[in-house]
């Protein structure tokens, strides 16, 4: 043990715990020195780093990054892959009480100037080459950063500009200055303050520039412990570190939450290898995005496809039944012994073998959260076992806000608020949040600032929703595209929309009801999914038109409304839906060409269906124009049956 | 179904060189020398004596022959030759009042010795040729044992092992022999299991592929075959020793004819070229097959009652037996081993068809 493991002296909460990341670190290389902190894969075996061992590197980093003059309240930018060296680089910021802006690895050069903006960065650290090449060219551009300090010197002989620094070589001076200074370990791991800012991230500037958003000590460490106090995070967790850096999620959930719980991190050889290397770590905690998990439906899904007859019979067998034991266990309902026998052999048979395939076999904790999840895909990784929850935050709250619990899992909710999490529904249907995690404005954006954040400390997320009796928080989505019924209840027709699109048979559906006394819906089946369905039940049809008409297809719709309408409050259900001839198409304006519905025009265009749907009649006469590619304009009469669901 | 991966990670490069990686392996490993290791006291002495005890060394035989021909891809059909060398040698020595333990390893230098001498003439012929060789080497020393009074101990004599000790144990009764012998195995299991990850094992293979493609590389076939046929033929002279002392306790010369020489290669191909697991397979199938058809049979025509004449009683066992090995080549040429990893591969991948990453 190093003469670093038994310093102390770093500030600590009312608690008694580290009130800094550099603080956690500190105390654990103090109490528990030969726990494994990082762990990374390099040439297929892993390199482990004891959290004595995490302590002496990243003091060594600091102390070289003070050399080259990084001073406290600067920024030092980050960008590359998940690297271990490069946490260091970012937790050794945190000791000068500097901070680190990490930016996503495949920021384009003429994007970059967007994200070096705050913290007057004049240092850089680079994982390899390539961003090596990118800084570069933003110096040429800005004159910054002056410093550029790469990780991978492959390539790298060849570079004679100058500023340009190898980190092993920070390292060394710094571990040399150390050496030289007996007292300097002792003062740098008691410099962070909770007051610190830890990181600055970026919102995701969809609708803008980016803001910079400052998270400092404090909110990373209250946000965590808010965690850790529902049982959302446990300690001496197996962590897998391969999340983008400059999210908020890798920076909180992974080296955050990691550091202050004394869980190993394991971070893969290469992007590339990631789902690999997820197998040989068998994390107990796992994040991903719900496209990730989609993509690892779809990856078992094929397999199977492509399976020996006899595994997949037994999968086709068993996991329908899953899914529904579990949609049934979510709602509450009796299950009875030959289910749990089926469920006993099942797991057996096919349910562990797929979690053991993808690595999730010890993922006690599973998250995902950032957008809604396909029902589908929610119900089948739950129905293996693997206790799926989705969560609820913001970069502004360190991601940390709400989550679902076991026992109350519902597809449609997002959780309850953490513990230490206040959540409030504002007059005009916003959610307010504050909590220890909240931040404390926009870096250098007072407008900004002053519109997110209340006098009192509420924090405005923009994404409207409502709780439900049991404190179930539901996000609907942006408070812009809030509207109201007739009868005052505010919904937003996009969320019932993409719900809807979760069903196979529904490619499009446009939701009306603005103003009006209750909703309605124009949709257009998925011509190949309900073709096959009904191609399965000798239903024949000649055409789009001719198979949206059928009474059986209505019947199937009406269906899937009724699934949709079960989550929705009663006065937004859907009352009258119609099928529409034709899908929406881009050609006749209705859709964007990312498929983004045009409400305005579908209202005009379809007025007359629109009154039908309202009018209470059960058929409508309607003259579509069809806009052909050439230019010309044609016209159909169609008579389209209306459903009352 | 029964394999789990998820969480095998190695920080060494060793570690992911071990023999069994996958914990379900090492478990199942354990289990079976635990079972072997508490046989004797679990079954009747019967079992032990006349199914494990020949089990274990035929197997033990057998891989010594692998080690030729699977190993190094010398074909050879004198094994049975090299084992009487061993066995003729060890007795020889034990009733000079040699301990047992070095004329164990006296009967294996002896017939290494001998073997090279045979085996020189694989640097200038094979395949058939070499069978050829082989076969004559068998008659030879089936020759030179018969028609020395001073080796065989007269006509139609045998020669009765002396009470002797291994590593202080008077091995005697049932249960001595029975452990000597899985002693043995257990070793030079370990030593096959072994040798594919040394440079030998990988140099053998060069050689068994393609010798003059070998010796391009920089491997002197002239070298590695000669060590192959000594290697192998020291392991058929040890476990001549380990018969005479454990099994047959007075040796004849009929007991190492052509016949064993046939039947040991037959078990090594069954069993799978090159295969270690696949030896204790194929040996299984060649002892026990018969045995059990004959039962099988027998229980037949008793319970229902079928008119068998006691001719046919007599080769219907031979005849399914020569039937199963022929069904078993047809399926899988490259032998029992290679059924087994089929079977052990489609549960490896299980719930898929192929390892997908």
């Amino acid at each position: 043990m190093s003469a670093q493991g038994s310093v102390k002296g770093w500030p600590v909460t009312d608690k008694g715990e580290p009130a800094t990341l550099i603080g956690a670190l500190a105390s654990n290389a103090a109490e528990v020195p030969t726990r494994i902190g990082f762990r990374e894969r390099e040439y297929g075996i892993w390199r482990e780093w004891n959290w004595v061992q995490v302590l002496d590197d990243v003091l060594a980093l600091a102390a070289g990054f003070e050399m080259l003059g990084l001073t406290p309240g600067r920024a030092l930018t980050v960008v590359g892959d998940n690297r271990a060296t490069i946490y260091f680089s970012m937790l050794a910021a945190n000791v000068l009480r500097a901070f680190s802006s990490p930016v996503f690895p495949d920021v384009p050069v003429s994007e970059f100037q967007m994200y070096v903006r705050f913290g007057a960065p004049d240092i850089a650290l680079a994982e390899d080459q390539e961003q090596v090449d990118k800084l570069l060219d933003l110096r040429e551009k800005t004159g910054h950063p002056a410093t550029i300090v790469y990780d991978d010197p492959r390539g790298m002989a060849a570079y004679t500009q100058t500023g340009l620094i190898a980190l092993s070589e920070v390292q060394a001076r710094g571990r040399a200055r150390l050496k030289a200074e007996p007292g300097l370990a002792a003062d740098l791991v008691a410099r962070a303050q909770p007051e610190d800012i830890a990181v600055l991230l970026y919102s995701s500037g969809t609708t803008g520039t980016p803001k910079g958003i400052p998270l400092r000590h404090r909110n990373v460490v209250g946000g965590i412990a808010n965690a850790k106090a529902g049982g959302y995070f446990k300690e001496g967790e197996r962590l897998f570190a391969y999340l983008p850096t400059a999210w908020v999620g890798d920076f909180v959930f992974t080296l955050g939450a990691g550091t202050i719980l004394r869980s190993t991190i394991n971070i893969p050889e290469r992007q590339e290898t990631a789902l690999h290397d997820l197998r040989e770590v068998a994390p107990t905690f796992y994040l991903a995005a719900p496209r990730a998990w989609d993509n690892m439906l779809t990856r078992v899904q094929v397999g199977i496809a492509d399976s020996t007859p006899l595994k997949r019979r037994l999968y086709e067998y068993f996991i329908p039944r899953a899914i529904d034991l579990e949609r049934r266990r979510l709602k509450g309902q009796p299950i009875t012994m030959g289910d749990r026998i089926n469920d006993w052999l099942g797991n057996i048979l096919i349910y562990a073998p797929i979690k053991d395939y993808l690595g999730l076999s010890h993922a006690e904790r599973a998250y995902t959260g950032g957008e809604a999840m396909g029902e589908d895909t929610f119900l089948f990784f739950r129905a293996l076992g693997i206790k799926l929850k989705q969560f609820y935050g913001q970069t502004e709250t360190c991601a940390l806000s709400a989550a679902q619990v076991e026992g109350s899992v519902q597809i449609n909710t997002v959780g309850r608020a953490m513990p230490g999490v206040e959540v409030r529904i504002d007059d005009s249907g916003e959610i307010l949040i504050r909590s220890a995690s909240v931040f404390e404005g926009y870096a250098d954006n007072p407008e900004a600032t002053a519109e997110a954040l209340t006098p009192d400390g509420w924090l405005r997320t923009g994404d409207a929703g409502y709780l439900e009796p049991d404190g179930d928080l539901v996000v609907l989505g942006r408070v812009s595209e809030l509207v109201q019924t007739a009868g005052g209840d505010r919904f937003i027709p996009n969320f019932i929309e993409n719900r809807l699109k979760f069903s196979p048979y529904i490619r499009n559906v446009a939701i009306v009801g603005a103003d009006r006394d209750h909703l309605t819906a124009i949709i257009c089946i998925d011509y190949e999914a309900t073709g096959y369905w009904a191609e399965q039940r000798s239903i024949s049809y000649s055409s789009y038109a001719d198979l949206s008409q059928r009474s059986e297809v209505l019947d199937l719709i009406a269906g899937e409304i009724v699934k949709v309408n079960e989550l929705q409050p009663a006065p937004l259900r859907i009352r009258r839906i119609v099928n529409l001839h034709k899908d929406f198409d881009a050609d006749d304006g209705e859709i964007t060409r990312t498929r983004k519905l045009r409400r305005k025009v579908i209202e005009k265009n379809y007025a007359v269906l629109v009154n039908a749907l309202y009018d209470g009649s059960s058929t409508v006469m309607f003259d579509a124009t069809i806009s052909y590619e050439d230019g010309r304009q044609g016209s159909l009469r169609r008579d389209l049956n209306i459903r009352e669901v | 179904m029964f394999f789990r991966k998820a969480g095998i990670s190695h920080t060494r490069y060793q570690d992911e060189r071990q023999l069994w990686p996958l914990p379900i392996d090492r478990y199942a490993v354990v289990a079976v020398l635990v079972l072997m290791i508490a046989a004797p006291f679990l079954v009747d002495r019967l079992y032990v004596v006349s199914y494990l005890l020949p089990l274990i060394i035929w197997s033990t035989a057998a891989l010594g022959l692998n080690f030729l021909m699977g190993g190094a891809g010398q074909i050879h059909l004198g094994y049975g030759a090299v084992i009487g060398i061993g066995a003729y040698t060890s007795v020889h020595m034990m009733r000079a009042g040699v301990p047992l333990e070095i004329s164990m390893i006296g009967g294996g230098v002896l017939a290494a010795m001998v073997g090279i001498v045979f085996g020189a003439t694989a640097l200038r012929v094979k395949g058939l040729y070499l069978a050829m060789a082989t076969l004559a080497m068998q008659y030879i020393v089936d020759f030179v044992i018969i028609q020395f009074p001073s080796i065989s101990g007269g006509t139609q004599a045998s020669l009765s092992v002396p009470p002797v000790t291994f590593l202080g144990f008077a091995v005697e009764g049932d249960k001595a022999p029975y452990y000597v012998a899985l002693f043995i195995c257990a070793i030079v299991t370990l030593f096959m299991l072994n040798v594919r990850r040394t440079s030998l094992g990988r140099a053998l293979a060069a050689v068994r592929e393609k010798d003059y493609a070998a010796s391009i590389i920089g491997v002197d076939p002239f070298r590695y075959k000669l060590l192959a046929f000594w290697v192998s033929s020291f392991i058929g002279g040890l476990m001549g020793s380990v018969l005479a002392v454990c099994f047959y306790r007075a040796i004849s010369p009929d007991q190492f004819h052509l016949d064993l020489s046939i039947q040991l290669v037959a078990m090594v191909i069954v069993g799978g070229l090159g295969s270690v697991l696949g030896v204790y397979f194929g040996v299984a199938l060649i002892l026990f097959a018969p045995i059990v058809l004959n039962q099988l049979i027998g229980a037949i025509s008793e319970q229902f009652g079928l008119s068998i004449t006691n001719d046919l009683r007599a080769h219907l066992p031979l005849m399914l037996y020569g039937g199963l090995i022929m069904g078993f080549l047809l399926i899988e040429p490259l032998g029992l081993a290679k059924i087994y990893g089929n079977i052990r591969n489609y549960f490896l991948v299980w719930p898929f068809r192929h390892s997908r990453q």
